[in-house]
């Protein structure tokens, strides 16, 4: 994409987008018009120069050079940013989204305050603790972490991460249930029964990333996030709350498959009936719980999204789009990426990996605050063990 | 309420249609020389042959127009050399431009435009069709505009120049000198008839038809005297019936007049020697454009926050030293969304436009379809 001449007048260079004219190609009275949105992808506001010596004619002159892009026709590719609009003008810090990657509440009992083991699940990256756990009887797997969220895409594929046979035993133990952890492996399948087994889940914090203002201050309620959309692409996977295995019902999908959820309920917005992860103003969390902080800003918070995902059927059954967009390794190789042993573990495999192969695909799972319009992108690995 | 997106009300949008210009000028060399023959495809058929603006092999050539011959039942006979596919090619440019009759008989090509009773006055038995390509003419070709320069007597050089010998050469300007006012419809739309000059008063003189909007050009054979085609000794250009006894191969390309070469020459053949005859085609098309405007209104009270990580620093704005200082943002894009927020239609400004609680704007987002 090249970039605009900017030597002249202001032009404005304007295209529909591919869903724009999927849409009106469709004819069916889809491609509607009805509002607006301003964005500003190119600047760094970084380069504001507010303390400039020549004065404040100077402090954007920088920003105002910078070269502006054409427009992509990609509709995900365009106003990554976007402008908002808040009435008054006395605000000085602003809310942002970041991804939760401290929640654990293993541990915390019922007792503690806490939601109990296996109440609620965690939301971190994917970790396998295997040799680390010297003396234990797992030391012939190798520790492994990745930052981003594993999506067993079925329960073979779960149970070959998050359970491990010991050398000793016929038994395959979860890690879990042992003290040894297994982080952010979600379980991209009907669980059935087992749903209380492990609820690993994505969460994402909405609030002022400051230490100047302490969380007891409270997000004003302009700033406040209601609504969250969340995009991925729909060939992959769908959406589902932390505690239901039903996927919830997609916007649209647009020509590039990127399916589209507009979430308010409570079932992933400030999840109801949960004393946590909902984020509290009233004091931090560690204050509570010492060492077990989930919180992810030092100011005021606002509100947490929780969901999880669901691999789609052809993820689930088939192989076909891993061979076509992914990656495979065979489970025994050296350095795989979920850990396994390539040999020394005379019981290891009988029943899960051996022979088969790791296969995976890798993508993002796009959250935008609806009312706010900031935007997060979270890495996501669909994986699957055949 | 935070909010990043924002209506569009009734007076925001505009449908308008706006009719868009362009000035075409074709070269004679383009048809006649520059590219050694390399951008003229012929086909096994013969039935016409393609202009292009670059070898045509090449990916970068594109087709400019076609030229091709043919005549009426009044005059065909079986003895003329490919009588049927002349004949075919006349009846069929006169079923697609002019039609039918009452008795449902095709029409023949009129030059003075008068298809009423039974006008037998102007009418085009031989013609020359000049088929441009919907890449130049767009919409349509603009009336009034359309000018070929031409030698309608004796023979000429490669590219179109006046030949050394024989000296019977004349170059004109035909156009449709009258169309600004005078124009008529027919099946395929808009037609206008061409002059030899502007003085004509009564029609008499027209010696084609152009077709505006099926972007055709239509010519009668009698415009051609004397000689016909070109008298380049180095290839077979123009008439040239295969009688290596009267014209070798590099003789000195004896000429015929254009009734001879009608009768006993190819399409192919017939084309050849007209493209050499061109001097220069010129005509100004039409892009009838339908636009949708969208006017964007941004009062002062909104869009003076952003979203983008760098806006920011440790929750902080960047761009504010204390509370009281003014927000400001630089706006790059304009997104167009659909109800249920897809994105369908996206506009960059060519440099960032600062916004501040001090200023107003209405950015103009025009797509045209």
């Amino acid at each position: 994409m090249a970039f605009l001449d900017n030597s002249g007048d202001i032009i404005l260079d304007a295209v529909l987008t591919d869903t724009g004219r999927l849409r009106l190609a469709q004819g069916d009275g889809s491609f509607k018009i009805t509002k607006f949105a301003l964005g500003d992808d190119e600047i760094n506001y970084g380069l504001y120069n507010k303390n400039h010596s020549s004065g404040s004619a100077y402090y954007d002159l920088e920003i105002l050079q910078t070269p502006v892009l054409e427009a992509f026709t990609n509709n995900t590719s365009n106003l990554k940013s976007k402008l908002v609009t808040i009435s008054r003008t006395n605000i000085l810090y602003m809310p942002s989204l970041k991804l939760n990657k401290t929640v654990k509440y293993t541990g915390i009992s019922t007792a503690n305050g806490g939601p109990g083991d296996n109440q609620e699940g965690k939301s971190l990256t994917f970790a396998r603790y295997g040799a680390s756990q010297s003396g234990a009887n797992y030391n012939s797997s190798a520790d492994v972490t990745a930052d981003r969220f594993f999506i067993a895409v079925d329960q073979d594929t779960w149970d070959a991460i998050y359970q491990y046979r010991t050398n000793q035993s016929s038994t395959n133990t979860p890690f879990a249930q042992s003290n040894y952890r297994t982080d952010g492996l979600l379980q991209g399948f009907n669980v059935g029964s087992d749903t209380a087994q492990q609820w690993d889940l994505i969460r994402v914090d909405q609030g002022i990333d400051t230490t100047q203002l302490p969380p007891a201050v409270g997000l004003d309620s302009d700033l406040l996030e209601t609504a969250f959309i969340i995009e991925s692409d729909y060939r992959l996977g769908r959406i589902k709350p932390p505690d239901a295995n039903t996927p919830t019902a997609v916007n649209f999908i647009d020509d590039d498959n990127i399916a589209t959820y507009y979430l308010t309920d409570n079932k992933y917005v400030n999840p109801a009936g949960k004393a946590h992860p909902a984020a509290t103003n009233t004091k931090p969390e560690q204050d509570k719980f010492s060492g077990n902080n989930p919180q992810v800003f030092d100011g005021p918070r606002g509100t947490t999204l929780h969901f999880r995902v669901h691999a789609s059927q052809e993820l689930q059954q088939s192989t076909y789009l891993f061979t076509q967009i992914g990656n495979s390794q065979l489970a025994t190789a050296t350095g795989n990426i979920c850990g396994f042993p390539s040999s020394g573990s005379p019981n290891f495999g009988d029943n899960f990996v051996k022979d088969k192969t790791i296969y995976w695909i890798d993508t993002t799972v796009r959250v935008v605050g609806a009312n706010t319009g900031y935007r997060l992108d979270i890495p996501v690995r669909y994986i699957k063990v055949k | 309420m935070a909010r990043s997106f924002k209506q569009l009300l009734g007076d925001d949008v505009k449908n308008t249609r706006t009719l868009l210009h362009e000035s075409i000028p074709i070269t004679g060399t383009i048809s006649s020389g520059t590219y050694d023959d390399n951008n003229i495809k012929n086909f096994s058929h013969g039935m016409f042959q393609n202009v292009y603006d670059y070898p045509y092999l090449s990916s970068s050539a594109n087709h400019i127009f076609d030229i091709t011959f043919g005549y009426s039942s009044a005059i065909s006979a079986s003895t003329h050399t490919q009588n049927s596919k002349k004949l075919n090619v006349y009846n069929q440019m006169a079923q697609t431009l002019v039609g039918y009759t009452t008795s449902s008989a095709i029409r023949t090509f009129d030059s003075d435009g008068d298809y009423g009773g039974d006008d037998s006055q102007g009418r085009m038995y031989e013609c020359f069709f000049l088929n441009f390509s919907r890449l130049l003419i767009k919409d349509e070709i603009k009336k009034n505009t359309f000018r070929l320069k031409m030698y309608t007597s004796g023979s000429v050089n490669d590219g179109g120049s006046q030949a050394s010998t024989p000296t019977l050469t004349e170059l004109q300007t035909l156009g449709d000198y009258k169309s600004a006012t005078q124009f008529r419809t027919s099946p395929a739309g808009d037609y206008g008839l061409i002059f030899t000059s502007s003085a004509d008063g009564n029609n008499t003189g027209s010696v084609g038809l152009i077709f505006y909007q099926a972007g055709v050009a239509v010519l009668t054979s009698s415009i051609f005297q004397e000689q016909f085609g070109t008298n380049t000794t180095s290839r077979h250009k123009g008439y040239y019936d295969g009688d290596t006894t009267t014209k070798g191969p590099l003789g000195l390309g004896l000429m015929r007049g254009v009734q001879a070469a009608i009768t006993s020459s190819t399409i192919q053949s017939m084309a050849d020697g007209f493209r050499h005859t061109i001097d220069s085609i010129d005509f100004n098309n039409t892009i009838e454009l339908n636009s949708t405007i969208y006017f964007c209104r941004i009062n002062h009270n909104e869009f003076n926050y952003s979203s983008n990580p760098t806006f920011t620093s440790a929750g902080r704005l960047v761009v504010k030293n204390n509370v009281t200082d003014l927000p400001v943002t630089y706006i790059t894009t304009v997104g167009l969304y659909s109800p249920d927020n897809e994105l369908l239609a996206v506009a960059k400004l060519s440099e960032p436009i600062r916004k501040d609680p001090n200023t107003e704007l209405t950015l103009r987002v025009r797509l045209d379809y």
